[in-house]
């Protein structure tokens, strides 16, 4: 890999931290040290630090009274040490930087100690009766805010806050209030009483306690403080304040003086003072570990989501639906109806009740069966209509005709509706004719009930995948010329239930199917309600993902999740409810599955049961969750949990991509720099060699000159190939079906080319190292951000092309010192790898493994590109080729 | 049907004329196809101008003409409607639609007042008084629900011309009408619900019905000098025979036993499993017991002329149809009409009985004059779009119509959208030039949170076509205490009315669409939101004040004008100031 012609300074200083922490003056390194050493103590279990030196009210007696003193320097665990000390610190040290370390000491472990737990046991003890144990240096950390807060209103007594005046010394009043809702178990007495002892300090009342000057002087003079101690804050000091010119006459020399002397002792200093002299690690090595750790994290946590610890029980979020809560009454003599309507249209099909001879396409079943379907309809008394329709996709005509017929609720202004569909054909091809049968039993019977609070749409379709979206279409008024208007309409629609049953016997299991087109999903609230009726009141078994066997261990739990994902990704419709969903309406199918003894009837109370639900809805479906990956019927993954899994894998390349944006802008300047080992490293310089030149220039950074970034052909040429990616979407989507399968081959051939071609053109115009770095930059750039943003639409889709991208954050030109076998092996073994993982080799291999034909992929992703509105093939074509194009190109490069 | 309501209306118009305080009372029930059934009740109330003015009440309710005295209101028309009427199946709609409302509640008035203002005031009082009268959430027509119809609506009354009237109307599509309107609405009738027809007017029947409309109209009625305020009461009700048959103790409809079933057995297939069901041509048979769960309880006694000849009951179907009062009634019967009524006895409950017969003739079906249709079209939050469509049914006549439409300052039309289409019975789509439709437009956009859009369109459509009207319109974001609690479930639109200038009877007919659900964009209300806004805000405070404290260097006054001295800004000022001393200072010597 090649190293960068120069690198960027450090983004920030690490040693201003540092200085920070080795200014911090002697009493409050004491006390950190101090209550670092109790946290220590407290981690054994033989003595409870905690119990002997807590500020407990009943166990004070004389014999106790060091508790008094012990108890801010003790804490009950890591997070309250941390918190405190991270707040005590700067306050401390603000508080001895000002009244110098004797005073500090005489007041600490005095006073400010002692008289906040004085206070405290009064009240605790004697005025509310109760045991609380206190414990911990916040105690402290108010303190010093309420004598702050003092001062800070003597300044500036008023927070103006719109018409109100807040006075300033009530800020820790409110900080106590915030501390004690936010963190649990904090003691809020404790708290203020503290805040009381910090106001009478801030007032001046307790400056009694304060040691007189001379006597301070005196001190420090005799022991000779000042030189013995070092971060002493001596007297006179802290008369200039925090700011106040140090005196350097008293302080030992090698201590104060030279800061840099304690870097040998310390490993981590050293380290962060290796980082800044040499950021070669940092921005050349860090984003590439970074980049593989965060593919493997995102992969390693997908493969954690199904785990217990990691996906949550399924629930019913929207309590109006009331799953089977009703009794369903669709049985007895429904059934003989349901035969006879059977018989009639097994008549008109030609078909015998066993097995069907000879299933008529469904132009021919039209119209003898409509006009059978639309009187039946009307006898029953609702009101029918159709709607003719036709589609043309990649040379193939789909057209048909939809009936519909509409319950209007009795009392009803047909503001609401639900859908019940029943498509003559399955999404598997299959005659559904017991499945239309049953929605016609249905419809008859539910004509009767009164208590329907929203209309109900009977719609039957021909086939499973244009009928219901040219209906649903029409419905919104969005439909294309080629589909009719719909005569007849209702209000705003609920959600929808697609009936299959296309088995001749009985059933065993009822499987639920939920993906929408371009991966979108329905609410969990209608699925969670379709298995808790199946499943809790019907008896039958639920099932989803054709996964026919499921006993809930991780391997099926994962395979359940992945085929899930699969189609999330693939983004095609499922099913006949799959049209619905891009109109924010929630629907699933069930169809029946397996040889067992549940009837048409039972599915039929199912359907009921499910209607009942959605008729209690008071507001559209909205409470669960619409993102969602399912693993069991009982157990799913919510989109806080999964979306990281894509989020990193997209994140890689943004950080590689930021990376390489940094090292461009910065170029050596060998003219003006004159260290040695420095100016002259040059491009490609080994890991060890730079690190050797760091320890050696331990004063001076690579005089690094800011340089302009060439960005014209790098922006002119990723754009142009996003643009490019148009021409395949075009030609994939818009030839006839048969030339699907060379158009396919002739892209391979044509994406082994065209990178070959670009690295020529690239390199005949001598492109800089910087310019190839930014083509790179910006071309995973634009990946990351597509794929992040993908990612909350259709995890799944982000996923998958986010893993078959990940190859290209690590590949790049190989530089020129490479030794030209080694470097056309290298580059040409590059090049075949990544034709492996371009889109349509991926396309034939999936082909291949799945074994369907190219041409049946192409024509059906031509179709969702046509009717469903699908948008995979955009993702490909101008997301994913132009980004592998680049990839290809840029190892391409290295051969010319 | 109409002629029938015209005949109603004439008599009720001739037993004005006599100006005396008097109560009249009605019941006309009419078979609808495919079996339905069509009560409608009639209670009219007279008293006169005078003793009105000085409260005093005889058949005219006490509650309500006080109200109406204390909101200065000379004419009302208050509604609650549920369902839809359905015009294809039933005809058109009783009373010319005269008599109905949108869904929901819906009021007009004609107030008297000074002005504008004045009027909108007592409009207020009007509401909330009726609102606690009725049991309704009428209170909440407020300025954006009021809106004052140019042509749509006209008096009905006699006024003087001395009176500065102003009309208003509000409507609430989203009442729910029950009971507790239903019980009010009862009271203010002289028998209370306890005689006469109105005994049968039970909630549990009442709103079970496939549509049901209430309605109250007072109007001052005046011949020559003398005048009379009238109040008429309807209850329209459409009844689903069989639903409305089932007992009160069973009322869920179960798979009848196999045995009751009624098969088509000249199917190939029928056996005794298969049943293919055949179509009944049979009018069902009913009674008034069976229908409504109890008889009439005898006449009211208030009613004018004792109801011993009174007419009171009217049923309207073929001459042949059999139909069986109790025998103590009186039948009579209009010939070649298909009208005849029954007397109610004074001493028996009365009891009609239809039994089920299979007869050809029916009675000829009213075509309405106009369909109308109205709904939301598009998706999405930002965006939708309004279509209605308008069908002429007759072959040779065009119609003239106003459109009126209020609709909510949430929803924003784009008026210059506005477009017509015509389609012919052949299935032709024309786009029209909207002048070719509309005649007229009276149209007063909403201000946000203050009132609504008011669209009144004079429309004509021409013969035997459908003309489908389509405009944008954009939806508001809601401020987040706006949104009531059931937010997700969309916002209600109210109807559209439609009059229709009708040729013959000089009554204009009204035609109301259904309301419409408008869905916004609404916030994710559940806890986490709260949450999230909650602990930013206290977050935001909290690392606010105590980072303020942490950082914040205090000094005293002198010492930071010497500190700011030290800058660059603070020593260019300084420079400033000097300059500025300097030539002021050399001003004073010059003058």
């Amino acid at each position: 890999m090649a190293s960068p012609a120069a690198l960027p300074p450090l983004p920030f200083n690490p040693s201003r931290v540092r200085s920070y922490l080795l200014r911090l003056p002697l009493f409050t390194r004491l006390a950190v040290l101090v209550i670092i050493v109790f946290w220590l103590l407290e981690l054994q279990t033989v003595w409870s630090v905690v119990q002997w030196g807590s500020l407990i009210p009943d166990e004070m007696g004389l014999s106790s009274m060091y508790r008094l003193n012990t108890y801010p320097l003790i804490h009950t665990g890591f997070f309250h040490t941390f918190i405190n000390l991270l707040a005590v610190t700067p306050l401390l040290e603000r508080f001895e930087a000002e009244h110098g370390t004797l005073t500090a000491i005489a007041l600490f472990t005095g006073p400010l100690s002692t008289f906040p737990a004085g206070i405290y046991l009064l009240i605790e003890k004697f005025v509310l009766h109760s045991n609380t144990a206190v414990v911990g240096a916040s105690v402290w950390a108010f303190l010093l805010l309420g004598s702050e807060s003092i001062r800070t209103f003597k300044s500036n007594p008023y927070f103006i806050l719109g018409k109100y005046k807040i006075p300033t010394w009530t800020s820790p009043l409110f900080a106590c209030v915030l501390v004690w809702i936010l963190v649990a178990n904090t003691s809020f007495l404790g708290h203020l009483c503290s805040v009381l002892i910090g106001y009478l300090l801030g007032l001046g009342y307790l400056k009694v306690f304060v040691p007189p000057e001379k006597i301070l002087r005196w001190i420090e003079g005799k022991l000779n403080l000042l030189g013995r101690l070092p971060h002493y804050v001596s007297v006179d000091q802290k008369t200039y304040g925090r700011y106040g010119v140090l005196p350097t006459a008293g302080a030992p020399a090698g201590e104060r003086g030279t800061p840099m002397s304690f870097l040998g002792d310390d490993q981590m200093a050293a380290a962060i003072r290796k980082l800044r002299n040499n950021p070669h690690f940092l921005f050349v090595r860090l984003p590439y570990i970074l980049s593989l750790l965060f593919i493997i994290a995102g992969v390693v946590w997908l493969f954690l989501l199904p785990l217990d610890e990691y996906s949550r029980k399924n629930y019913i979020s929207e309590n109006a639906l009331l799953p089977g809560q009703v009794h369903a009454y669709f049985s007895g003599s429904e059934q003989h109806i349901f035969r006879g309507y059977k018989s009639e249209l097994e008549g008109l099909l030609g078909t015998d009740s066993g097995e069907e001879v000879q299933r008529p396409k469904s132009e021919e079943r039209t119209p003898v069966i409509s006009d059978k379907i639309q009187s039946i309809l009307k006898a029953t008394g609702l009101k029918v209509a159709t709607q003719n329709y036709e589609y043309t996709s990649s040379g193939i005509t789909h057209q048909g005709e939809n009936i519909y017929a509409i319950i209007q609720a009795p009392r009803g202004d047909a503001t609401e509706a639900i859908v019940l569909v029943a498509a003559w054909e399955t999404v598997d091809g299959e005659l559904n004719l017991n499945g239309v049968t049953l929605a016609l039993t249905l419809a008859r019977y539910f004509k009767r009930w009164s208590l329907w609070s929203k209309d109900i749409i009977f719609v039957f379709p021909p086939d499973s995948k244009s009928g219901t979206q040219a209906w649903i279409d029409a419905y919104h008024d969005m439909q294309r010329a080629s589909v009719q208007p719909l005569p007849l309409k209702s209000g705003a629609l609920q959600g929808g239930l697609v009936i299959e049953y296309p088995l001749n016997h009985r059933f065993q299991n009822i499987h639920i199917v939920y993906d929408g087109v371009n991966g979108q999903l329905p609410n969990l609230d209608l699925f969670n309600t379709a298995v808790s009726i199946a499943g809790g009141q019907m008896g039958i078994g639920t099932r989803l993902q054709e996964m026919w066997e499921h006993d809930g261990s991780y391997e099926k739990r994962l395979q359940t999740m992945l085929r899930g994902m699969v189609k999330q990704g693939f983004g095609y419709a499922t099913g006949a409810h799959s049209s619905f969903m891009p109109y924010h309406i929630d629907a699933i199918t069930l169809q029946t599955q397996g040889i067992g003894w549940q009837d048409e009837m039972a599915l039929g109370r199912t359907v009921e049961g499910l209607t009942r639900s959605l008729n209690n809805l008071l507001e559209h479906l909205h409470q669960s969750f619409f993102f969602y990956l399912l693993m069991q019927t009982h157990r799913f993954v919510s989109i806080g949990t999964y979306l990281p899994s894509a989020m990193l894998i997209a994140g890689n390349f943004t950080i590689m991509a930021i990376a390489l944006w940094l090292r461009t802008g910065y170029s050596t300047n060998p003219f003006s720099d004159t260290a040695p080992g420095q100016g002259e490293k040059p491009d490609g310089m080994s890991q060890t060699a730079s690190k050797d030149a760091g320890n050696i220039s331990t004063t001076q950074n690579p005089s690094n000159k800011v340089i302009e970034r060439q960005l014209a052909l790098p922006l002119t040429l990723v754009i142009g190939l996003h643009l490019a990616g148009l021409i395949p979407l075009h030609i994939f989507n818009n030839t006839s079906h048969a030339n699907y399968t060379s158009a396919t081959y002739a892209s391979v051939v044509v994406n082994t080319l065209l990178p070959l071609l670009l690295a020529g053109v690239l390199s005949q115009y001598r492109t800089t190292i910087q310019q190839i770095h930014l083509i790179k930059s910006v071309s995973l750039l634009l990946l990351g951000l597509f794929l992040s943003a993908l990612a909350t639409l259709n995890f799944s889709l982000s996923f998958m092309i986010g893993l078959l991208c990940a190859p290209l954050s690590f590949v790049n030109r190989i530089t020129a010192d490479t030794t030209p076998i080694l470097r056309y092996a290298l580059s040409i073994a590059g090049l075949f790898f990544l034709n492996i993982l371009s889109p349509p080799v991926v396309l034939l291999a999936g082909c291949a493994y799945f074994g369907v034909s190219i041409e049946t992929v192409l024509t059906e992703a031509a179709f969702g590109w046509d009717v469903w509105g699908m948008w995979t093939q955009v993702i490909i074509w101008c997301v994913w080729w132009p980004a592998w194009i680049v990839g290809a190109a840029l190892v391409g490069v290295s051969l010319f | 049907m109409t002629t029938f309501f015209l005949l109603v209306l004439v008599f009720f118009s001739l037993s004005a004329g006599s100006l005396a305080s008097n109560y009249h009372e009605n019941l006309h029930l009419q078979p609808l196809p495919p079996s339905s059934l069509l009560a409608s009740f009639n209670f009219k109330s007279n008293t006169t101008r005078a003793s009105f003015d000085r409260q005093h009440f005889q058949y005219f309710p006490r509650a309500l003409g006080q109200i109406l005295q204390h909101a200065n209101t000379q004419e009302l028309h208050l509604r609650f409607t549920t369902g839809r009427w359905d015009s294809e199946s039933w005809g058109s709609r009783p009373w010319d639609g005269a008599k109905e409302g949108g869904t929901g509640v819906e009021l007009w008035a004609w107030i008297d007042a000074a002005d504008d203002e004045a009027a909108f005031s007592k409009w207020i009082t009007l509401t909330q008084s009726l609102s606690g009268l009725f049991c309704a959430s009428l209170n909440f027509i407020d300025s954006t629900k009021t809106t004052r119809p140019v042509t749509s609506f006209e008096p009905a009354g006699d006024h003087l011309p001395s009176e500065n009237l102003h009309l208003l109307h509000g409507a609430l599509p989203g009442e729910v009408v029950c009971t507790e309107n239903l019980t009010p609405f009862l009271k203010l009738l002289p028998c209370k619900g306890k005689a006469g027809v109105a005994s049968l007017l039970d909630g549990h029947k009442l709103f079970d019905a496939s549509w049901q409309s209430m309605s109250i109209d007072v109007r001052p009625v005046c011949a020559e000098s003398e005048c009379l305020m009238q109040i008429d009461q309807t209850v329209d009700i459409v009844l689903d025979i069989d639903r409305s048959k089932r007992q009160r103790d069973n009322p869920i409809p179960r798979p009848v036993s196999p045995d009751k079933l009624v098969c088509d057995t000249s199917k190939s297939y029928h056996a005794r499993d298969t049943c293919y069901p055949r179509e009944q041509k049979a009018e069902k048979g009913w009674s008034i017991t069976e229908l409504f769960g109890r008889s009439i309880s005898g006449p009211c006694p208030l009613v004018d002329g004792q109801g011993a000849n009174e007419e009171t009951v009217c049923l309207h179907v073929p001459q042949e149809r059999e139909a069986h009062p109790i025998p103590d009634s009186v039948e009579t019967k209009v010939t070649g009409d298909f009208t005849r009524c029954f007397t109610l006895p004074s001493s028996t409950p009365f009891d009609l009985t239809v039994p089920e017969q299979d007869i050809d003739t029916k009675v000829p079906l009213e075509e309405p004059v106009l369909h109308a249709e109205r709904s939301i079209v598009g998706h999405g939050q930002e965006r939708g779009g309004m279509r209605i469509i308008f069908d002429n049914p007759s072959p040779n006549k065009a119609v003239d119509f106003i459109y009126f439409e209020s609709l909510p300052w949430f929803l924003r039309p784009y008026i210059h959208t506005l477009q017509a289409t015509i389609t012919g019975r052949d299935g032709i789509r024309r786009q029209a030039p909207t002048s070719e439709i509309i005649k007229e437009t009276f149209y007063r956009p909403g201000i946000d949170r203050e009132r609504g859009t008011q669209l009144e369109l004079g429309l004509s459509v021409p013969p035997a076509s459908r003309v489908t009207l389509n405009y944008d319109f954009e939806k508001a974001i809601l401020r987040y205490t706006e949104y009531p609690p059931d937010a997700n479930r969309g916002f209600n639109v109210a109807p559209a009315v439609i009059k229709v200038a009708s040729p013959q009877a000089g009554r204009p007919i009204y035609l109301r669409t259904t309301s419409l659900l408008l869905p916004l964009p609404t916030p994710d209300f559940s806890m986490p939101y709260n949450v999230i806004i909650l602990t930013s805000t206290v977050i935001a405070l909290a690392f606010g004040s105590i980072f303020n404290l942490l950082v914040r260097r205090f000094v005293t006054a002198e010492e930071a004008s010497a500190l700011r001295a030290q800058t660059l800004k603070g020593r260019l000022a300084g420079r400033i100031v000097a300059l500025r001393d300097r030539i002021r200072g050399k001003g004073s010597k010059v003058e």
